[in-house]
This record gives structure tokens, sequence and C-alpha cells, in this order.
């Protein structure tokens, strides 16, 4: 059955846009154009998918000009054939358990005019694997092929059945332009006229980039969903977080979509901004390696017992660091869950409490006692004297002296290591620590899950999964949650099997705090994508300023 | 012409020295080089070892280093990793801003910096003389950065006169008029600037001021007083050119500043220079990124110094002979 927008769904969706137009009138009943100006870490250098280095910046400009064939619906689920929302892709059906037809919406025109087609996926599917373009090919390792089936409908067969096709192919998948690249070798592609000046069918289209300093897009007024409430979009390149908090303060950018915790009381004092709190998908933790840090062929001396990775996190206030580190509004998970993923905890993340007594008798139990009264706990004359690494940030530096102050208490000595980022990149992926403070941006999908904490991942070198841990148990949940009907229960018992387990300490589950310039209305940042719906973002009649004009 | 010539030479072999010993020091610097392309992603070995191969990084050291000389030699600064575009490109790209800013702090330090520094000499015991020498020594004496923001909270945040960083306000209409952008141009240019200039004008206005105090006691100026010559001749025919020789050095040793040496300044107020690529490349490990400004800044060091040893020259006649 094609899972097709609904009429009265579309007449919603036609009567917000409507509304939106009208609001964005002014007094005297023209349209007020409106500016966005977003400060960006990074140069958005090139901003066209598949093409180069996909980062943030790269990613976000591409949001504005490139469609996904379909976008996540509010509560974020990623399992299920409705798990999208329509947008490049008006509908979908369901052919067997590895074949789903996409069928694309006919009123999507590339910026020059051209319509969008089935080709158009096909010949972009051809760019995707291409390791040679795309050096992400993990991210597509599950699409078989993408074909034409009409001129419009899409044909996609997939490696295997399971529950996030859908969500894999629609919402990762931005078609590029083949009337517009077709003829170009596909390696010459990315230094072309194209890269520098690329062609969407997104809300936005490309106006200029200055290098180094800024990427200005314009709405597109032929975009086929309505023309974009807001007329231009400027990417400000602002590397420096200072910078970036200075401009904000000025009030010369409009958004920050991660207001670093420190400074959030003098953003909230600023009366022309609000401040919105929204899931994030971050997680923070300490991950108790598997192997040892010298010899990654020889066990953890400390961290194969399960009493002493549960003892370990339960030395830790863990609430208590993460208010203090990250702000209002942070959660702490048992287990590796972002806020991106309340929705199998049935929205809330609860964590169990310090318990310092119960920690002692745990590491007493496998034995670890301070027999020469030095402070440190000991076995066979062995003391518990662990190697942390952590990256030389602010947050994780944080973390980690914290962690150090309560591991003493426990009797547990942590030699902590701050490296710069490469540095602590290189360590972290080759296993060369006992304890490491890192992070993860989770994807939207739990699948994730199988890249970081499975037994497969373990025994593949340079996983993600750098601690090595591996549950057998854990990976029939997670292999029955997978092979399942999205059933929230079967990913519960997932993180239910990690939590019990302990592989890590996790720490935080920051929310994302973003501060909004007062003058916007109907404004949404969402978790997965930030940028996804600026186009429905538009200004408050009568609050427009010398830039919106 | 035969000693600019062979001083021609010795800066040419010196700048190879150092451009080899950075290709080597870069390259043996600890962290994973693929980082900044791989990102936190999983990656394969087989699809490290072909990202390795294609960015070359998965060469021993001497063939890195040859295979960059070898490439330096035909023009080729290499690709940066982390935009996938050619750094002499992006060298090119920021080499304006950075010299804009840099050439106005040289012209001020070394205009300013020097009349005012002569003036302190010819008035050692005046009130303004003290609080000026001691003005300049504070702000030398405080690093660039918290200098610019005070200045940045000062005129930016508190009295909102100034923008608080950028190279232009990116808002400005396309139509605006040649005074609307000049002025803009020179509100976003005011805070760099006088950062640049409070944290470095110290050095010039003290080493000429040194300088001229030692020329003021110096015969020839006792006799021109005596010959009843006019105290702006003084200052400006016996006192300021024979107090000029150790400012010209100066001079040669601070031009690379043009290019490298505002790497917190840039940061602070986001101007899109080369001090702040820097900043950006090294943290990221971007090697070829790293390479190519540290090319730069040797090819400006040494083109420094033989314009120092030319001026010289050109102040000192006994010089001429050597």
């Amino acid at each position: 059955m094609w899972q097709a927008v609904s009429r009265s769904g579309a007449r919603l969706l036609m009567l917000a846009l409507a509304s939106g137009v009208a609001a964005s009138l002014g007094a005297q009943g023209t349209r007020v154009p409106g500016t966005v100006v977003i400060g960006t870490v990074g140069d958005p250098s090139l901003p066209v998918p598949y093409l180069g280095t996909m980062n943030t910046q790269n990613a976000d400009v591409g949001d504005q000009l490139f469609l996904r064939l379909g976008v996540l619906k509010p509560g974020f689920r990623t399992t299920g054939d409705d798990a999208l929302a329509p947008m490049l892709a008006r509908s979908w059906k369901r052919v067997d358990s590895l074949t789903l037809l996409f069928e694309l919406d006919p009123r999507v025109r590339w910026h020059d005019g051209a319509p969008v087609t089935a080709h158009d996926a096909a010949f972009t599917w051809s760019i995707a694997h291409n390791p040679k373009i795309n050096e992400n090919q993990a991210a597509i390792e599950s699409i078989a092929s993408v074909e034409e089936a009409g001129p419009r409908t899409v044909r996609v067969r997939f490696r295997r059945a399971f529950q996030e096709q859908v969500y894999r192919f629609a919402f990762d998948f931005q078609p590029l332009p083949s009337h517009l690249l077709e003829k170009m070798a596909p390696e010459a592609i990315a230094a072309s006229e194209f890269a520098a000046h690329p062609v969407g069918n997104g809300p936005f289209r490309w106006s200029r980039r200055i290098p180094g300093q800024l990427v200005e897009l314009l709405a597109d007024s032929a975009f086929f969903a309505g023309r974009p409430g807001i007329a231009r979009v400027i990417f400000r390149v602002v590397p420096d977080a200072s910078a970036r908090l200075n401009l904000l303060l000025s009030g010369e950018l409009d958004v920050m979509d991660n207001v670093p915790p420190a400074n959030l009381p003098q953003v909230t004092a600023l009366p022309s901004f609000r401040i919105a709190r929204l899931p994030g998908n971050a997680i923070a933790y300490a991950v108790f390696n598997q192997r040892s840090a010298s010899d990654s062929g020889t066990p953890n001396r400390f961290f194969t017992d399960l009493r002493v990775r549960e003892a370990l996190t339960l030395a830790l206030d863990r609430r208590t660091m993460a208010g203090l580190v990250y702000g209002p509004g942070t959660a702490v998970p048992d287990a590796a869950q972002s806020l991106l993923w309340s929705w199998i905890t049935g929205g809330t993340i609860r964590s169990a409490p310090p318990n310092l007594a119960k920690a002692r008798a745990l590491l007493a139990a496998a034995g670890w006692r301070d027999t020469d009264g030095d402070g440190v706990l000991d076995r066979g004359g062995v003391a518990f004297r662990v190697s942390v690494i952590y990256p030389d940030s602010p947050t994780r530096t944080k973390l980690a002296v914290q962690s150090q102050a309560m591991w003493k208490a426990l009797g547990v000595a942590a030699d902590l290591h701050s490296f710069p980022g490469p540095q602590w990149q290189e360590r972290h992926f080759r296993g060369e620590f006992d304890i490491d403070f890192a992070g993860a941006n989770q994807d939207a999908s739990p699948l994730s899950l199988i890249e970081a904490w499975s037994c497969a991942s373990a025994r593949r070198p340079g996983s993600l999964n750098v601690a090595r841990w591996c549950d057998p148990a854990f990976d029939q949940l997670l292999t029955k949650a997978v092979a399942g009907r999205g059933a929230v229960a079967d990913w519960r018992a997932v993180l239910d099997r990690m939590t019990s387990q302990h592989p890590a300490a996790f720490l935080a589950s920051p929310a994302i705090v973003a501060a909004i310039h007062q003058r916007y209305e109907n404004a949404p940042i969402l978790p997965a994508r930030q940028w996804l719906a600026l186009w429905q973002w538009r200004i408050r009649p009568g609050a427009a300023i010398a830039r919106d004009r | 012409m035969r000693w600019l010539l062979r001083r021609g030479a010795d800066a040419f072999l010196t700048a190879l020295v150092a451009v080899v010993l950075l290709a080597v020091v870069v390259h043996l610097l600890p962290g994973d080089p693929l980082a900044v392309i791989i990102g936190d992603r999983e990656t394969d070995p087989a699809t490290r070892a072909a990202l390795a191969a294609s960015w070359g990084t998965d060469r021993p050291l001497y063939s890195a280093v040859g295979h960059y000389l070898a490439a330096l030699v035909r023009g080729d600064f290499g690709v940066a990793m982390s935009e996938n575009r050619p750094v002499a490109t992006i060298l090119l790209e920021r080499l304006w801003p950075t010299m804009l800013l840099g050439g106005l702090t040289l012209l001020i330090d070394f205009t300013c910096g020097l009349a005012l520094g002569l003036w302190s000499a010819l008035h050692p015991e005046s009130w303004r003389a003290r609080v000026l020498g001691g003005l300049t020594v504070v702000g030398y004496a405080l690093p660039s950065f918290v200098l610019g923001m005070v200045l940045v909270w000062l005129f930016a945040l508190e009295f909102r006169w100034l923008p608080p960083a950028g190279l232009l306000d990116q808002t400005l209409p396309l139509d605006a008029s040649l005074w609307v952008r000049m002025a803009d141009r020179l509100t976003h240019l005011a805070l760099p600037l006088a950062t640049m200039v409070l944290a470095t004008i110290a050095v010039p206005f003290r080493q000429q001021r040194a300088a001229a105090l030692a020329t003021a006691t110096q015969p020839w100026v006792l006799a021109a007083r005596a010959r009843g010559v006019a105290p702006a001749a003084i200052a400006w025919r016996h006192c300021w050119r024979p107090a000029l020789t150790p400012i010209v050095t100066l001079l040669g040793l601070w031009l690379p500043m043009l290019v490298g040496g505002a790497v917190f300044v840039e940061m602070l107020f986001d101007w899109p220079g080369i001090g702040s690529l820097i900043a950006q490349a090294t943290a990221s490990r971007d090697i070829p990124l790293v390479l190519g400004a540290g090319v730069l800044l040797i090819v400006m060091v040494q083109a420094g110094s033989l314009l120092a040893d030319l001026l010289y020259r050109l102040v000192d006649p006994t010089q001429r002979d050597r």
C-alpha cells in the first residue's frame, strides 16, 4: 500500500504554509524578506553530498540545497516503513522484504528549472557508491542498488531485511542533478563549476561563497512546498567559540545552536534572544577498555570484571557532574542513549544514583583491597592505578578531573592524560587507555549501536568499539531488535542489557541549547539535522530589523 | 650586485633547509592525520589504507618529505585535507586580510611608534613621555588576546560602537554605496588593528627612544644645539637618522608578522587571515595546509631579513663596502 500523504495532511500543510506566508507580510501587505545569520565552526567549502568531506558545515548547507526523500517525524523514530514524512518522495511502497519503490514528487524541480527524475537518483547512486568519490561507503553499505523503475519511480534494493530500510535510504539519500553532471568524469565533479556553484532542488538556492567567511543562500521562490518564509540564509564562518559568542551578544548572529553552558546566563539575559532546549544526539561516557592499554592482545587486568565496571560507575555522582558540566536539561543515562532515543524508554532517561558503599563492596568482592594502606586498592601486588585519556576540550577535562576525585575516594588512582584532538583520536582508536572519556553524536537510528558496541565491531580493527567490549547476550538482543518490527520493547531490552553490563560509565546526554533571535516565529530546530526546517522560519510581523529588508 | 647575489643565495639555502626541517617536523607530529577526514566515523582498515594511500600519509618519512619537496619545486603546495581544495588557493584567499591587518599594524608601529619614541627621547623628563612609556609597556605586557577581549567587551558589547568580529558586514546590500562600504571596512578593522598596535607598538617605540637617547648626547648633537639649530632640525637631521639602524633590523624581523604574527587576534576577531588558518590547520593536523602556511612564513622571514640587510646598507653607508 502506498504510504501517501493524506489529503487532510496536505490541506493542513498548505494551511500552515499559507498562514506562514500571511504572517510574514508586513503591515502594508508587503512581504518582509527576512535574513538568518547562522554561525558555523568551519568553512562549508564543498556542500554537495558525496563529493567531499561531509562535515557538519557542508552537511548543514547541503541540507538547504538538496532535498532528502523523506524527513523524520516528531518523536524521531527511525523504525518502520512509516517512520518518515514525505519530502522529495511523495510516497513509497514495499515490494518485498528487500525492495522498496519510491515515487518522487513531480512538482520538485532543480533550481535551473529541470524536473527531478528517477534518473537523477540512479545517477547519484553511481556517484555515492564510487569509493573514489565518496569515502563514506559504510553509510550506504546496506543498499544493493538504486534503479529507475519509471520516470519518477525509484527502485531500491537492500542487501538484507531490516526495519530501518526507509529511514536508511530516504533520510540519507540526496539526489544530484544528472543533467548537469552526467557528462563529466565522476572524479572531476568535485573541482567543477557545479561544485563551486551548486544547483540543487531544496528550499534555498546558491548565491555566493566568500572562502573562510560565509556562504549565502537565497530562498527559491519556486520551491514546491511553498516559498520559504526567510529570503536569505547566511552561514557565517566563525571558528573561534569566543568570537561566535561575541557576535551573538552584539546581535550579528541570529542563531547559535550550541550555547556553551558557561555562557548560558549571559545569553539568557539578552532580551532579544530566547533559549530553546532540544533533544540532543550527543552522549558522553568513560569507557572501560576490555584490552590492556599497552597490548591489545591481552585482556585488561581491571575491567574484564563486571563488578569493577559497576563499582566505578556507582562511585560517580553523575547527575551532579552532568549538571555542572553541561547545565540544566542534561539527562544522565545508564546506557548509550542520547535524548534523541528517549522514545525507547518512554520519553525519559533515568539513571541509578551513586552508591559508594555498594561500589566498595563490589571491589572488595572482586579482591581489590588496600593492603598497604597507601589509599590505593591493590590485588596480588598490583595497584589499582589506571591510565585515563581524554581530549583537551573543557567539558571532557571537567568530567575527567571530577571522576578522578570520586574514584580516588574509592581507592582507585586515575592517571589523567589530556591530548589535543588528533592525538587523542589516535590513542582512542588504538585502544591505548584503561579508561577513555569519549563521546558520540548518535545517529537518529539505534541501529548505530551495532557499530559501537557489538561483538562484530569489537573484532573489526578501526571500528568505533574502541574498548573491544563484547557481550553475546547483548548481541542477541540487538539482532532481535534489528530483525523485528521495530518494537520499542526490543530496543528497551537492548539498552537494559547494556545497563546491566556497564561497558562504560555513561555520564551525560546533553540537550541542544539554542539561542534564537526573538524576531523569528515558527522556527523549529531539529535534533538530527538542525537546519532541515529552516525554510519554515519566518519573521514575526513588525519585528524585522535592518538586515531583514 | 655581487653582494645581493651572494645574500640572495644565502637566503635561498637557508629557506631550503628550513623547509626541509619544517616538513620533517610536521610529518613527525603525533596524531592521526586522517582524523580531519574521517572524524568520528567508523572506518574499516581497507578504507583507511585507501585514504592513507591517496593522501600520502602512509609514506615513510623520507619519501613523504621528498614528495613534498618535489611537488614544491613544481609550484604544487598540495591539497588541504580539511577542505579538499588546493593549499595555494586557500593561502591566496587568506593572504590579503592578513596583509591588510599586518601591513597597517607595521605602518602605524613604524610611523607613530618611531615618532613617539623620538619625541619621548627628546623630552625624557616630561610627564607625558613617562605616561606614554608606561602605557606602551602595559600594552606590550598584556597578551594580545586579553587586550582584544577587553576592547571587544568595551567597544562592541558595552558601548556597541564597533562590530566585535569579522572583516565586513556580510548582510550589507550589494548596492551599498562606496562610502558605506568603506565605513563598514574601517569599523570592522578598528578593534583588531587597535589590539595589534597596542600589543606591539612598545617595541619600536622603546627601541627608537633608547637609540635616540644614546644619540642625543653625542658631540654632533650637542654642537648643533650650541649652534642654535632648531629643535625639529636636531631631531630629524641629527638624532633620528643615526638612531635608525637598529630600527631597520627590527623592521626586517617584523615583516613575517604580516603573515603569521596575529594568530590569537585573528581567531578572536574572526579575521579570515593566515594566522587563524594556521591555528585551525594545526589543531586539525591538516599536514598540507600547515606545511603551506609554514613555507609562506619561511619565505617571508627570508624576504624580511634580506630587505633589512638592504635597508641597513642604505641607512649606514659604511656597510656598503662590506
